[in-house]
């Protein structure tokens, strides 16, 4: 749960990118760290290991400036998408404002899309919160691989394997390239910001 | 496709997954070329290209095993502890003992042992967070079998003036209970001036409710003093199953053996609906009324599941777009 210091008018909240390993979570954390020097506070934190996979969590924190009234602070988190880090996920998670779930485009990564989404699911549920009350975002991700002849599922499929109870607001996306990432995680805050306005009434 | 340019793909695409870290595709995809080069023994140079295909899996073999044999949660440098223990110490002023013990507890949740170990060594100066702060250095051991440490601890903390004999004994019968359940034997010393039986008697009473509450908890070994969330077991919610689609392997006919994945068209209960076009003779006389279906995967947004079914009506669609084509009930009979 976002902390609110009604004093100083300023507003943390924690945004999480959660998604099967290897789907490209940390780049799109990366390419925001490149992108918005100027919102970015501070430095992004990689707690990785062999193979460049995420061993802990990324961190990134952001100051988006006054917005009604109020100073708003960010920290973006990726989880470890390994399966066997099931545990650290689960403690990433913990008090989580907003979500983006990537999803790997790739064929062969269609059953782990679907693992992590319910992975997702669970680690929500045991903190008492659904998937349905969070703010999530859907990013269809390596769309880029496309040109490169490599099987990948249509949108649609993506969508519908996924997204079909959910109906979520979804972006495909090349993280790599940074297509894509302004527009998921835009939509992340203004979605997250309203529902925390909502509980908090912060912006009256 | 031809051969030739299957391989070529195949390839194109293992190099790729290996690029994206996705080394078992790869390994998959290296294997399922391999396969082909064998079936076709008119492919020029097999031999050589298979050789080449090996070397790239015993790469690959030894990138899976660097990553299988990587530490599970290493030690981290002092700089990231600071993080973790500044981002997990939850919402609480930053010199508040709560916050300060739910920060050594996210260490210890990191695996960082060591460092967690010092943090809950200063908080036993304080009277709130004392046992909990004590308890948790008895887990941090425990969590690495290191049962002859967590017990020499509770020895020092028997000469150790900080502690009541209250606070003593809650640490002893957790860690007591502990061991017991681990089946380490060791009987642990108590202070000379023992407790009123009343008081033990209130103790036992405490243990066994914190021992049940304890064995709830799986995916959480490290306690914190106060109750939240995650200590707490949780309602399951009601849900219903949303069936996307499903996999069926064929039992019978030319196609047996093929697993068939078909579009759910709709669904009651534990009953779905698939609709299957007539031109696919082989599939349709595979699928008649009553047909066992023991191997079957349903897809849903949040799961897959293996399961069986039964093929409980087929019938010809009379009129509309999909006139001619077969309607198909499966009843699902385990998941």
């Amino acid at each position: 749960m976002a902390t609110f210091n009604f004093k100083k008018r300023e507003i943390e909240c924690k945004i999480v990118y959660y998604g099967p390993g290897r789907c490209g979570k940390t780049t799109n954390l990366e390419y925001i760290f490149k992108t918005y020097k100027k919102q970015v506070t501070g430095e992004m934190v990689s707690i990785d290991t062999e193979g460049d996979r995420t061993l802990f969590f990324d961190f990134l924190p952001m100051g988006l400036g006054k917005i009604k009234g109020c100073d708003v602070k960010v920290q973006l988190y990726t989880v470890p998408g390994q399966v066997q880090y099931s545990s650290t996920r689960k403690l990433v998670l913990k008090e989580v404002d907003g979500l983006v779930f990537v999803a790997d485009s790739l064929e062969v990564r269609r059953e782990k899309n679907m693992l992590s989404l319910k992975d997702l699911h669970e680690n929500l549920k045991s903190y008492g919160t659904s998937i349905f009350k969070v703010p999530l975002v859907m990013q269809y991700n390596k769309r880029d691989l496309e040109e490169e002849g490599i099987p990948l599922m249509p949108i649609k499929k993506m969508d519908h394997d996924l997204n079909r109870q959910l109906k979520a607001p979804y972006y495909s996306a090349s993280a790599i390239k940074g297509q894509g990432v302004p527009q998921t995680i835009t939509e992340c805050l203004k979605r997250t910001l309203l529902n925390l306005q909502k509980q908090l009434k912060w912006a009256k | 496709m031809d051969p030739k340019d299957q391989i070529i793909a195949l390839l194109k695409e293992a190099d790729l997954y290996q690029q994206q870290g996705l080394l078992n595709e790869a390994k998959e995809r290296y294997k399922k070329a391999t396969d082909i080069i064998k079936e076709n023994k008119s492919i020029k140079n097999g031999q050589g290209l298979i050789a080449n295909i090996v070397k790239k899996v015993v790469d690959l073999n030894q990138k899976i095993n660097q990553i299988n044999e990587a530490a599970f949660k290493p030690t981290v440098s002092g700089q990231k502890q600071d993080l973790i223990q500044k981002l997990f110490a939850g919402g609480g002023e930053k010199d508040n003992q709560a916050s300060l013990l739910e920060g050594a507890i996210a260490l210890a949740k990191f695996g960082q042992f060591d460092r967690a170990l010092s943090e809950f060594e200063r908080l036993l100066d304080h009277e709130t967070v004392r046992v909990a702060a004590a308890k948790n250095i008895a887990r941090c051991y425990l969590e690495v079998e290191a049962f002859e440490d967590a017990a020499r601890c509770f020895e020092r903390w028997v000469n150790d003036e900080r502690f009541t004999e209250g606070q003593l004994d809650k640490v002893r019968f957790f860690l007591q209970g502990r061991f017991r359940k681990a089946g380490f034997e060791r009987e642990l010393y108590q202070r000379e001036e023992t407790v009123s039986e009343d008081d033990i008697q209130t103790l036992e009473m405490e243990s066994a409710t914190n021992e049940a509450a304890d064995n709830a908890r799986s995916a959480s070994p490290i306690e914190k003093q106060s109750v939240d969330l995650e200590d707490m077991e949780l309602p399951e919610e009601e849900e219903f199953l949303d069936i996307n689609s499903v996999g069926i392997m064929i039992q019978s006919g030319p196609q047996k053996g093929r697993l068939v994945e078909f579009d759910v068209s709709f669904q009651t209960g534990n009953s779905i609906n698939l609709i299957i076009s007539n031109k696919e003779n082989e599939l349709l006389e595979a699928l008649g009324k009553g047909t066992q279906l023991n191997d079957m995967q349903f897809f849903s947004p949040i799961a897959i599941l293996n399961g069986s079914g039964v093929v409980t009506s087929k019938t010809q669609i009379k009129s509309g777009p999909k006139e001619g084509d077969y309607s198909l009930d499966i009843t699902i009979l385990t998941t």
